[in-house]
Protein backbone atom coordinates (compact mmCIF):
# COMPACT_ATOMS: atom_id res chain seq x y z
CA UNK A 1 0.00 0.00 0.00
CA UNK A 2 1.03 3.41 -0.22
CA UNK A 3 -0.02 6.13 2.42
CA UNK A 4 0.30 9.95 2.93
CA UNK A 5 2.70 9.85 6.31
CA UNK A 6 4.25 13.46 4.97
CA UNK A 7 5.16 15.43 8.06
CA UNK A 8 4.68 12.52 10.51
CA UNK A 9 7.53 11.93 13.05
CA UNK A 10 7.36 7.98 13.77
CA UNK A 11 9.14 6.26 16.51
CA UNK A 12 10.06 2.90 16.39
CA UNK A 13 11.67 1.40 19.54
CA UNK A 14 14.06 -1.82 18.55
CA UNK A 15 14.63 -0.53 15.10
CA UNK A 16 17.49 -2.47 14.93
CA UNK A 17 16.01 -5.83 14.96
CA UNK A 18 14.12 -7.56 12.33
CA UNK A 19 10.52 -6.76 12.68
CA UNK A 20 11.59 -3.41 13.78
CA UNK A 21 13.90 -2.80 11.16
CA UNK A 22 11.05 -3.32 8.52
CA UNK A 23 8.38 -1.57 10.25
CA UNK A 24 11.13 1.43 10.29
CA UNK A 25 12.17 1.21 6.48
CA UNK A 26 7.79 1.30 5.52
CA UNK A 27 6.67 4.32 7.25
CA UNK A 28 10.29 5.67 5.78
CA UNK A 29 8.87 4.66 2.39
CA UNK A 30 5.53 6.13 2.96
CA UNK A 31 7.18 9.82 4.15
CA UNK A 32 7.50 9.32 7.69
CA UNK A 33 10.19 11.20 9.46
CA UNK A 34 11.48 7.74 11.18
CA UNK A 35 13.50 7.70 14.62
CA UNK A 36 15.45 4.32 14.99
CA UNK A 37 15.19 3.81 18.88
CA UNK A 38 17.32 0.92 19.72
CA UNK A 39 19.09 -0.13 22.81
CA UNK A 40 22.42 -0.96 20.50
CA UNK A 41 23.37 2.50 19.35
CA UNK A 42 25.35 1.12 16.15
CA UNK A 43 22.06 -0.98 15.12
CA UNK A 44 20.16 2.31 15.30
CA UNK A 45 23.14 4.35 13.37
CA UNK A 46 23.62 1.97 11.16
CA UNK A 47 20.38 1.08 9.92
CA UNK A 48 18.98 5.03 10.02
CA UNK A 49 21.87 5.45 7.52
CA UNK A 50 20.05 3.03 5.11
CA UNK A 51 16.80 5.40 5.28
CA UNK A 52 15.88 8.41 3.92
CA UNK A 53 15.39 11.03 6.75
CA UNK A 54 16.01 9.12 9.40
CA UNK A 55 17.55 9.68 12.81
CA UNK A 56 18.91 7.20 15.62
CA UNK A 57 18.49 7.51 19.25
CA UNK A 58 19.76 5.29 21.71
CA UNK A 59 16.81 4.23 24.19
CA UNK A 60 16.71 1.41 26.45
CA UNK A 61 13.13 0.98 27.39
CA UNK A 62 13.72 -1.05 30.06
CA UNK A 63 15.07 2.59 32.34
CA UNK A 64 11.95 5.50 32.53
CA UNK A 65 14.95 8.61 32.60
CA UNK A 66 16.19 6.65 28.84
CA UNK A 67 12.66 6.65 27.39
CA UNK A 68 12.38 10.04 28.74
CA UNK A 69 15.63 11.76 27.61
CA UNK A 70 15.56 9.70 24.04
CA UNK A 71 11.66 11.56 23.38
CA UNK A 72 13.83 15.26 24.65
CA UNK A 73 16.13 14.60 22.11
CA UNK A 74 13.67 13.74 19.56
CA UNK A 75 11.59 16.86 20.40
CA UNK A 76 14.99 18.48 19.92
CA UNK A 77 16.09 17.38 16.91
CA UNK A 78 12.74 16.53 14.77
CA UNK A 79 10.17 18.81 16.70
CA UNK A 80 7.28 16.70 17.13
CA UNK A 81 6.17 13.32 17.59
CA UNK A 82 2.96 11.69 16.33
CA UNK A 83 3.58 8.09 15.96
CA UNK A 84 5.12 5.46 18.30
CA UNK A 85 5.44 1.59 17.60
CA UNK A 86 6.02 0.23 20.62
CA UNK A 87 8.15 -2.68 18.93
CA UNK A 88 10.89 -3.53 21.06
CA UNK A 89 11.04 -7.05 23.49
CA UNK A 90 12.74 -9.97 24.75
CA UNK A 91 11.91 -13.41 25.12
CA UNK A 92 14.27 -16.32 26.38
CA UNK A 93 16.11 -19.18 24.51
CA UNK A 94 18.06 -20.63 27.45
CA UNK A 95 15.47 -20.97 30.02
CA UNK A 96 12.58 -23.07 28.06
CA UNK A 97 10.90 -24.34 31.45
CA UNK A 98 7.55 -23.98 33.53
CA UNK A 99 6.72 -21.43 35.48
CA UNK A 100 7.52 -23.51 38.71
CA UNK A 101 11.55 -23.51 37.88
CA UNK A 102 11.29 -20.23 35.84
CA UNK A 103 14.54 -18.26 36.99
CA UNK A 104 12.61 -15.15 38.99
CA UNK A 105 16.18 -12.54 37.61
CA UNK A 106 14.85 -14.13 34.20
CA UNK A 107 11.03 -13.14 34.91
CA UNK A 108 12.14 -9.92 36.05
CA UNK A 109 14.13 -8.98 32.90
CA UNK A 110 11.96 -10.10 30.66
CA UNK A 111 8.70 -8.41 32.17
CA UNK A 112 11.09 -5.31 32.74
CA UNK A 113 11.70 -4.91 28.74
CA UNK A 114 8.24 -6.40 27.96
CA UNK A 115 5.68 -4.83 30.03
CA UNK A 116 7.04 -1.75 32.33
CA UNK A 117 9.17 -0.75 29.57
CA UNK A 118 6.39 0.14 26.76
CA UNK A 119 4.67 1.43 29.85
CA UNK A 120 7.74 3.49 30.19
CA UNK A 121 7.77 4.47 26.64
CA UNK A 122 4.18 5.13 25.47
CA UNK A 123 4.39 7.22 28.73
CA UNK A 124 7.41 9.79 27.58
CA UNK A 125 5.97 9.77 24.34
CA UNK A 126 2.40 10.61 25.10
CA UNK A 127 4.02 14.17 26.67
CA UNK A 128 4.50 15.62 23.52
CA UNK A 129 2.13 13.81 21.77
CA UNK A 130 -0.82 15.38 23.66
CA UNK A 131 1.07 18.47 24.40
CA UNK A 132 0.69 19.02 20.68
CA UNK A 133 -2.96 18.67 20.60
CA UNK A 134 -3.17 17.27 17.25
CA UNK A 135 -3.46 13.25 18.58
CA UNK A 136 -1.14 10.52 17.77
CA UNK A 137 -0.86 6.56 16.86
CA UNK A 138 0.62 3.96 19.56
CA UNK A 139 1.47 0.64 18.03
CA UNK A 140 2.09 -1.75 20.09
CA UNK A 141 3.38 -5.08 19.14
CA UNK A 142 2.40 -7.39 21.17
CA UNK A 143 1.94 -11.27 20.24
CA UNK A 144 -0.18 -14.26 19.69
CA UNK A 145 1.30 -15.91 22.96
CA UNK A 146 -0.72 -13.35 24.52
CA UNK A 147 -3.77 -14.10 22.23
CA UNK A 148 -3.60 -18.05 23.35
CA UNK A 149 -1.57 -19.07 25.60
CA UNK A 150 1.74 -21.01 24.98
CA UNK A 151 4.10 -23.41 27.38
CA UNK A 152 7.31 -22.75 28.57
CA UNK A 153 7.47 -18.95 27.97
CA UNK A 154 5.70 -17.63 31.02
CA UNK A 155 7.00 -14.03 31.28
CA UNK A 156 6.90 -13.55 27.93
CA UNK A 157 3.00 -15.11 27.77
CA UNK A 158 1.88 -12.45 31.13
CA UNK A 159 3.72 -9.43 29.47
CA UNK A 160 2.32 -10.10 26.08
CA UNK A 161 -0.91 -10.66 27.39
CA UNK A 162 -0.87 -7.83 29.90
CA UNK A 163 0.28 -5.97 26.31
CA UNK A 164 -2.88 -6.97 24.52
CA UNK A 165 -5.09 -5.82 27.46
CA UNK A 166 -3.45 -2.53 27.82
CA UNK A 167 -3.73 -1.36 24.22
CA UNK A 168 -7.60 -1.39 25.03
CA UNK A 169 -7.20 0.68 28.10
CA UNK A 170 -4.78 2.93 26.36
CA UNK A 171 -7.79 3.09 23.47
CA UNK A 172 -10.77 3.80 26.12
CA UNK A 173 -7.83 6.41 27.97
CA UNK A 174 -6.40 8.28 24.89
CA UNK A 175 -9.02 8.36 22.18
CA UNK A 176 -10.87 11.04 23.30
CA UNK A 177 -7.18 13.21 22.97
CA UNK A 178 -7.04 11.89 19.63
CA UNK A 179 -4.30 9.48 20.10
CA UNK A 180 -5.17 6.01 18.83
CA UNK A 181 -3.89 2.98 20.60
CA UNK A 182 -4.06 -0.76 18.77
CA UNK A 183 -1.82 -3.88 18.46
CA UNK A 184 -0.64 -5.82 16.50
CA UNK A 185 0.13 -9.92 17.38
CA UNK A 186 2.62 -11.72 15.24
CA UNK A 187 2.69 -15.33 15.20
CA UNK A 188 5.74 -16.80 14.22
CA UNK A 189 7.73 -14.32 12.67
CA UNK A 190 11.37 -15.45 10.81
CA UNK A 191 13.33 -13.05 13.10
CA UNK A 192 16.50 -13.90 14.42
CA UNK A 193 15.55 -15.31 17.65
CA UNK A 194 12.81 -17.75 15.93
CA UNK A 195 15.22 -18.91 13.45
CA UNK A 196 17.91 -19.95 16.49
CA UNK A 197 14.35 -21.73 18.12
CA UNK A 198 12.86 -23.19 15.43
CA UNK A 199 14.32 -22.85 12.27
CA UNK A 200 17.93 -23.22 13.07
CA UNK A 201 19.59 -26.92 12.94
CA UNK A 202 20.51 -26.36 16.63
CA UNK A 203 17.51 -24.86 17.84
CA UNK A 204 16.01 -25.97 21.15
CA UNK A 205 12.71 -27.10 18.81
CA UNK A 206 14.48 -27.94 15.90
CA UNK A 207 12.62 -31.15 13.53
CA UNK A 208 9.57 -29.89 15.16
CA UNK A 209 8.89 -27.51 12.56
CA UNK A 210 6.35 -29.23 10.62
CA UNK A 211 4.48 -30.10 13.64
CA UNK A 212 4.56 -27.02 14.65
CA UNK A 213 3.47 -25.61 11.19
CA UNK A 214 0.37 -27.69 10.96
CA UNK A 215 -1.36 -25.48 13.32
CA UNK A 216 -1.29 -22.72 11.13
CA UNK A 217 -3.78 -22.65 7.93
CA UNK A 218 -0.93 -20.75 5.81
CA UNK A 219 1.66 -23.28 6.79
CA UNK A 220 4.62 -21.35 6.97
CA UNK A 221 6.50 -18.36 9.20
CA UNK A 222 5.78 -15.18 8.31
CA UNK A 223 8.18 -12.51 7.27
CA UNK A 224 8.78 -9.24 8.94
CA UNK A 225 7.25 -7.10 5.77
CA UNK A 226 4.16 -8.56 6.40
CA UNK A 227 4.05 -7.21 10.18
CA UNK A 228 5.94 -4.03 8.71
CA UNK A 229 2.76 -3.76 5.96
CA UNK A 230 0.26 -3.99 8.92
CA UNK A 231 1.97 -1.59 10.75
CA UNK A 232 1.94 0.72 8.02
CA UNK A 233 -1.41 0.93 7.73
CA UNK A 234 -2.55 1.38 11.33
CA UNK A 235 0.14 4.44 11.22
CA UNK A 236 -2.05 5.85 7.96
CA UNK A 237 -4.25 8.45 7.83
CA UNK A 238 -7.10 5.84 6.44
CA UNK A 239 -7.28 3.72 9.66
CA UNK A 240 -8.34 6.89 11.82
CA UNK A 241 -11.09 5.12 13.11
CA UNK A 242 -10.00 1.74 14.63
CA UNK A 243 -8.82 2.44 17.93
CA UNK A 244 -8.39 -0.78 20.80
CA UNK A 245 -7.92 -3.56 17.97
CA UNK A 246 -5.69 -6.31 18.36
CA UNK A 247 -4.78 -7.56 15.09
CA UNK A 248 -3.76 -11.25 14.83
CA UNK A 249 -1.31 -10.93 12.09
CA UNK A 250 -0.22 -14.78 12.22
CA UNK A 251 -1.40 -16.94 9.23
CA UNK A 252 -4.43 -17.92 10.93
CA UNK A 253 -2.58 -19.26 13.96
CA UNK A 254 -5.53 -18.01 16.32
CA UNK A 255 -8.13 -18.34 14.05
CA UNK A 256 -9.46 -21.94 15.61
CA UNK A 257 -8.22 -25.11 16.42
CA UNK A 258 -6.53 -27.02 13.03
CA UNK A 259 -6.50 -30.57 14.20
CA UNK B 1 -4.35 5.45 0.33
CA UNK B 2 -3.63 3.40 -2.32
CA UNK B 3 -3.17 0.07 -2.72
CA UNK B 4 -2.02 -1.68 -6.52
CA UNK B 5 -4.69 -3.82 -7.71
CA UNK B 6 -4.28 -3.90 -11.39
CA UNK B 7 -5.35 -7.38 -13.25
CA UNK B 8 -7.24 -8.21 -9.77
CA UNK B 9 -10.48 -9.16 -10.74
CA UNK B 10 -13.00 -8.49 -7.90
CA UNK B 11 -17.05 -8.94 -7.21
CA UNK B 12 -19.46 -8.21 -4.52
CA UNK B 13 -21.93 -10.09 -3.50
CA UNK B 14 -24.96 -9.45 -1.02
CA UNK B 15 -26.49 -6.50 0.91
CA UNK B 16 -26.78 -2.98 -1.27
CA UNK B 17 -25.76 -0.22 1.08
CA UNK B 18 -24.03 3.14 0.63
CA UNK B 19 -21.14 1.42 1.95
CA UNK B 20 -21.14 -1.54 0.11
CA UNK B 21 -21.44 0.92 -2.89
CA UNK B 22 -18.37 3.12 -2.07
CA UNK B 23 -16.28 -0.15 -1.84
CA UNK B 24 -16.97 -0.53 -5.09
CA UNK B 25 -16.00 2.63 -6.61
CA UNK B 26 -12.75 2.65 -4.16
CA UNK B 27 -11.53 -0.59 -5.16
CA UNK B 28 -12.34 0.34 -8.99
CA UNK B 29 -9.89 3.74 -8.10
CA UNK B 30 -7.25 1.41 -7.19
CA UNK B 31 -7.34 -0.57 -10.48
CA UNK B 32 -9.89 -3.58 -10.16
CA UNK B 33 -12.27 -4.99 -12.35
CA UNK B 34 -15.37 -5.65 -11.29
CA UNK B 35 -17.00 -8.52 -11.78
CA UNK B 36 -20.27 -10.71 -11.52
CA UNK B 37 -19.83 -13.49 -9.16
CA UNK B 38 -22.42 -15.33 -11.24
CA UNK B 39 -20.77 -15.49 -14.34
CA UNK B 40 -16.50 -15.13 -13.08
CA UNK B 41 -14.57 -16.66 -10.04
CA UNK B 42 -12.68 -13.14 -9.02
CA UNK B 43 -9.57 -12.98 -7.28
CA UNK B 44 -11.32 -11.24 -4.47
CA UNK B 45 -14.70 -11.81 -3.48
CA UNK B 46 -16.41 -8.96 -1.36
CA UNK B 47 -19.56 -10.58 0.73
CA UNK B 48 -21.52 -7.66 2.28
CA UNK B 49 -23.72 -7.99 5.05
CA UNK B 50 -26.43 -5.39 6.39
CA UNK B 51 -24.71 -3.17 8.27
CA UNK B 52 -27.95 -1.58 9.47
CA UNK B 53 -29.80 -3.81 12.47
CA UNK B 54 -32.60 -5.78 10.57
CA UNK B 55 -34.37 -7.88 12.89
CA UNK B 56 -34.97 -11.63 10.80
CA UNK B 57 -32.17 -11.27 9.06
CA UNK B 58 -30.50 -14.85 7.96
CA UNK B 59 -26.97 -14.54 6.74
CA UNK B 60 -27.45 -18.35 5.62
CA UNK B 61 -28.01 -17.98 1.98
CA UNK B 62 -24.77 -15.63 1.83
CA UNK B 63 -22.56 -17.11 3.79
CA UNK B 64 -23.40 -20.32 1.44
CA UNK B 65 -22.40 -18.36 -1.34
CA UNK B 66 -18.62 -17.56 -0.03
CA UNK B 67 -18.55 -21.05 1.14
CA UNK B 68 -18.76 -22.29 -2.43
CA UNK B 69 -16.69 -19.30 -4.08
CA UNK B 70 -13.80 -20.24 -1.18
CA UNK B 71 -13.95 -24.27 -2.47
CA UNK B 72 -13.42 -22.95 -6.25
CA UNK B 73 -10.87 -20.48 -5.40
CA UNK B 74 -8.90 -23.49 -3.33
CA UNK B 75 -9.54 -25.40 -6.57
CA UNK B 76 -8.04 -22.99 -8.70
CA UNK B 77 -4.97 -22.33 -5.95
CA UNK B 78 -5.70 -18.72 -5.22
CA UNK B 79 -8.38 -16.01 -3.91
CA UNK B 80 -9.39 -13.95 -0.99
CA UNK B 81 -12.60 -12.94 0.63
CA UNK B 82 -13.25 -10.23 2.54
CA UNK B 83 -16.96 -10.11 4.26
CA UNK B 84 -18.04 -6.53 5.44
CA UNK B 85 -20.45 -7.08 8.31
CA UNK B 86 -21.09 -5.23 11.81
CA UNK B 87 -18.45 -5.06 14.75
CA UNK B 88 -21.82 -6.84 16.53
CA UNK B 89 -19.94 -10.03 15.70
CA UNK B 90 -17.33 -9.75 18.26
CA UNK B 91 -19.78 -7.47 20.70
CA UNK B 92 -23.67 -8.64 20.82
CA UNK B 93 -26.12 -6.04 21.67
CA UNK B 94 -28.98 -6.56 24.02
CA UNK B 95 -31.47 -4.70 21.55
CA UNK B 96 -30.63 -6.46 18.59
CA UNK B 97 -30.25 -10.46 19.31
CA UNK B 98 -30.85 -12.35 16.35
CA UNK B 99 -28.29 -9.97 14.30
CA UNK B 100 -25.76 -10.23 16.53
CA UNK B 101 -26.40 -14.04 16.09
CA UNK B 102 -26.19 -13.90 12.90
CA UNK B 103 -22.99 -11.82 12.81
CA UNK B 104 -21.38 -14.24 15.31
CA UNK B 105 -22.25 -16.65 12.89
CA UNK B 106 -20.41 -14.85 9.66
CA UNK B 107 -17.65 -14.22 11.60
CA UNK B 108 -17.39 -17.99 13.31
CA UNK B 109 -17.46 -18.50 9.24
CA UNK B 110 -14.94 -16.30 8.58
CA UNK B 111 -12.43 -18.17 10.63
CA UNK B 112 -13.49 -21.54 9.75
CA UNK B 113 -13.15 -21.05 6.27
CA UNK B 114 -9.55 -19.20 6.96
CA UNK B 115 -8.58 -22.51 8.01
CA UNK B 116 -10.72 -25.03 5.57
CA UNK B 117 -9.02 -22.57 2.66
CA UNK B 118 -5.15 -22.09 3.66
CA UNK B 119 -2.73 -21.73 2.06
CA UNK B 120 -3.80 -20.59 -0.91
CA UNK B 121 -7.07 -18.32 0.14
CA UNK B 122 -7.10 -16.07 2.77
CA UNK B 123 -10.65 -14.91 4.47
CA UNK B 124 -10.47 -12.39 6.86
CA UNK B 125 -13.20 -9.50 7.77
CA UNK B 126 -14.01 -5.97 8.45
CA UNK B 127 -16.42 -4.91 11.23
CA UNK B 128 -18.12 -2.04 10.89
CA UNK B 129 -19.11 0.03 13.92
CA UNK B 130 -21.36 3.34 14.43
CA UNK B 131 -20.58 5.05 10.93
CA UNK B 132 -22.33 8.22 8.85
CA UNK B 133 -24.14 11.23 9.67
CA UNK B 134 -26.95 10.02 9.80
CA UNK B 135 -25.49 6.11 10.18
CA UNK B 136 -25.67 3.93 7.30
CA UNK B 137 -24.41 1.48 9.69
CA UNK B 138 -24.13 0.06 13.63
CA UNK B 139 -26.41 1.88 15.95
CA UNK B 140 -26.83 5.16 17.68
CA UNK B 141 -26.07 3.60 21.02
CA UNK B 142 -22.27 3.13 19.99
CA UNK B 143 -21.80 6.29 20.00
CA UNK B 144 -21.82 6.67 23.66
CA UNK B 145 -19.15 4.23 24.52
CA UNK B 146 -17.06 4.68 21.01
CA UNK B 147 -13.30 6.57 22.85
CA UNK B 148 -12.95 8.54 19.39
CA UNK B 149 -15.99 10.77 19.96
CA UNK B 150 -17.72 10.86 16.68
CA UNK B 151 -18.90 8.34 14.34
CA UNK B 152 -16.81 6.82 11.68
CA UNK B 153 -16.95 7.37 8.02
CA UNK B 154 -17.56 5.38 4.93
CA UNK B 155 -13.89 6.57 4.00
CA UNK B 156 -12.46 4.74 6.91
CA UNK B 157 -14.44 1.83 6.23
CA UNK B 158 -13.32 1.74 2.73
CA UNK B 159 -9.54 2.01 3.14
CA UNK B 160 -9.81 -0.81 6.06
CA UNK B 161 -11.36 -2.91 3.20
CA UNK B 162 -8.67 -2.08 0.78
CA UNK B 163 -5.86 -3.09 3.44
CA UNK B 164 -7.60 -6.61 3.23
CA UNK B 165 -7.13 -6.76 -0.35
CA UNK B 166 -3.51 -4.78 -0.45
CA UNK B 167 -1.52 -7.61 -2.80
CA UNK B 168 1.37 -6.60 0.38
CA UNK B 169 -0.96 -7.85 3.39
CA UNK B 170 -0.01 -11.57 2.97
CA UNK B 171 -0.11 -13.32 6.42
CA UNK B 172 -3.18 -12.05 7.95
CA UNK B 173 -6.35 -14.58 7.73
CA UNK B 174 -9.12 -15.74 9.45
CA UNK B 175 -9.01 -12.02 11.12
CA UNK B 176 -11.74 -9.30 12.18
CA UNK B 177 -10.95 -5.51 12.11
CA UNK B 178 -13.13 -3.50 13.75
CA UNK B 179 -13.73 0.21 12.34
CA UNK B 180 -15.68 1.52 15.34
CA UNK B 181 -13.84 3.64 17.10
CA UNK B 182 -13.15 2.18 20.07
CA UNK B 183 -16.72 0.66 20.82
CA UNK B 184 -15.71 -3.05 21.29
CA UNK B 185 -12.17 -2.24 23.64
CA UNK B 186 -14.30 -1.53 26.44
CA UNK B 187 -17.00 0.40 28.27
CA UNK B 188 -15.83 4.28 27.90
CA UNK B 189 -17.43 5.23 31.28
CA UNK B 190 -15.53 7.67 33.30
CA UNK B 191 -15.09 4.48 35.96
Amino acid sequence: MRVDLEERVALVTGAAGTIGRAIARRLSENGARVVVADIDPGGAENYAATLSNAIAVTIDISSLESTEAGVREIIERCGRLDILVNNAGVNTLAHRVTMDAFPPEEWERITRVDLDGLYFMSRAALQPMLAGGKGGRIINIASVVGLAAMRLQSPFVGAKAGIVHLTRSMALELGPQGVLTNAIAPGSIMSEGTRALFYGADGKFAGRTAEFMQHLPLGRPGTADEIAEVALFLASPGASYINGQVLAVDGGWTAGYMM
Amino acid sequence: MEIDLKNVLVALTGDHNPVAAEVVDALRSNGAALGDLSSVLPDILVVSLPLLPRDGYDPQPLLQIARTAASRMVARGKGRIVFLASAMAVMPMRRHPGFSVAMADMFATVRTLAMECGPTVLVNAVGVGAVGDPLVAGDAAMLSHASVKRSGTVREVTDTLLFFCDPLNTYTTGQMLLVDGGWSAGYGRNF
